[in-house]
């Protein structure tokens, strides 16, 4: 995003829009006018996500979204729900993952789906901390997800490297999504821990499973012998979907 | 795509907080979706959402619901929220008995949708816990903040713009109801939660200072 310096007033109405906590913005002086301050957003900081423009709080219509190439597109790709990833063909930063397991059976019993969204929330991720995510996860032999934006930006998902080209660039955030089998998950968690000292920023994690036959979440147990934080709150996909996957 | 599932408080105000949505499965049964994800809305709204929306268009303090509704195609994905166990158990309900054929997730309290379920007849088919934060936390705003800006899962509502509204409301320049409706505004999807927010922000307000 930028502002347009001639039109800008200098109000910082528009800060108070950025995703990005604190501050991204700074005062310049229009040399020839000196009385006269207009605000510069750091465009190192800025991940593109619109929520400024959008929300037209600038009356001065100071702000605007120049046209973004390659690497720099990224960022909106990756920041700005209202694209729609070409991969996926939906809006957002993610799949459909459970929302439409019922019929796609992407997550089978034997299997959890996990996810690590970097940058979540609100504080936004370098792809240098994604990729130091992604290659953890790979040495534990995870099934990254064919159809998630992160894995399309890999150059190898045997090792998680991911495109060198996007490495400086920052998002609001980005889902790391994956499959492990069951009696995988104890290591997994372990790898979290690990992973969260590495890296500049946070990530929220997320777990998935089909319930089993009886009604039962396999994994719940598992957090609750190891003392680890699980939400209350979460999603559940009720089942109405058709056609119906069957699963073998 | 996790952006109902981070949301972040407490029992108490988390128990007035649950979002029915839906969408096509690519490739599956996108064939005739649009047709019923806008019969999916016409249900919803007789149960009178506090806010709802599709990621192609807006949410409905954003855009009209002749707009959202007519807009609604096969990559759509509706939402709305409810602020009762009560009323979400009748829309599975209803849901259920209309067999649209399109995939429906409800996110809030798992044991309350359990119950929901089993009163409209339903068993939960795939479940989603969120694990929590990770890594530099200090990085974070206040719990107080997050549990308003996290109502949005794509971060579409600022830290910085939920502590301009405190200031404001300080101010007398905002009534609780305006700050919360202004907090909605960003969150495109219509996943975000105004009569919870206002709550959160009677909760928060007292509790703030800021510097003049």
């Amino acid at each position: 995003m930028k502002i347009d310096a001639e039109k800008c007033v200098g109000c910082g109405k528009c800060a108070s829009y950025c995703t990005m906590r604190g501050s991204i913005m700074s005062f310049g002086r229009n040399p020839k006018n000196p009385a006269k301050i207009y605000a510069v957003i750091d465009e190192k900081e800025c991940v593109e996500c619109c929520v400024c423009l959008r929300s037209g709080v600038c009356q001065q219509e100071a702000l605007y979204q120049p046209e973004l190439s390659w690497p720099r597109i990224v960022r909106k790709n990756f920041s700005d729900p209202l694209k729609i990833h070409p991969e996926t063909r939906i809006p957002g930063r993610g799949t459909e993952e459970m929302k439409t397991n019922e019929v796609t059976g992407r997550f089978k019993r034997g299997f959890y789906g996990a996810a690590l969204e970097m940058g979540r929330p609100g504080v936004g991720a370098w792809f240098r901390d994604v990729e130091k995510a992604a290659m953890a996860l790979a040495s534990l032999g995870v099934a990254f997800e064919e159809n998630n934006p992160v894995t399309k930006l890999m150059t190898d998902r045997k090792t998680g490297q991911i495109n060198p080209e996007v490495l400086e660039e920052k998002v609001l955030s980005a889902i790391i999504e994956f499959l492990i089998p069951q009696e995988k998950l104890p290591t997994l968690l372990e790898a979290l821990k690990k992973i969260a000292e590495k890296i500049d920023t946070v990530f929220s994690g997320d777990i998935i499973s089909r319930v089993e036959k009886d009604g039962s979440i396999s994994y719940l147990k598992v957090f609750q012998e190891g003392s680890r934080f699980l939400s209350i709150t979460g999603k559940s996909n009720v089942g109405l979907g058709r056609p119906k996957y069957r699963e073998d | 795509m996790t952006h109902t599932l981070h949301r972040r408080g407490d029992r108490e105000n988390l128990s007035g907080d649950y979002i029915v949505f839906t969408m096509s499965a690519k490739g599956f049964n996108e064939e005739g979706s649009a047709e019923k994800m806008k019969k999916f809305l016409k249900i919803l709204l007789k149960y009178h959402p506090v806010n709802f929306g599709d990621m192609i268009t807006g949410n409905c303090y954003v855009k009209s619901a002749e707009e959202i509704w007519h807009n609604i195609n096969t990559t759509s994905i509706i939402h709305a929220v409810f602020t009762d166990e009560v009323t979400v158990s009748k829309i599975l309900r209803e849901l259920r008995a209309r067999d649209l054929g399109l995939s429906v997730v409800v996110t809030g309290i798992h044991e309350t949708t359990e119950e929901c379920c089993q009163e409209a007849g339903l068993q939960k088919h795939t479940v989603e816990h969120s694990m929590g934060i990770f890594g530099d936390l200090n990085r974070l705003p206040e719990e107080a903040v997050l549990q308003l800006s996290t109502m949005c899962g794509h971060a579409m509502v600022p830290a910085n713009l939920v502590l301009r509204m405190v200031k404001e409301i300080k101010k007398e320049k905002k009534s609780f109801q305006d700050a919360a409706l202004e907090l909605t505004k960003p969150c495109h999807c219509g996943i975000y939660n105004p009569a919870r927010a206002e709550k959160l922000l009677r909760r928060l307000v007292p509790l703030m200072t800021y510097d003049s």
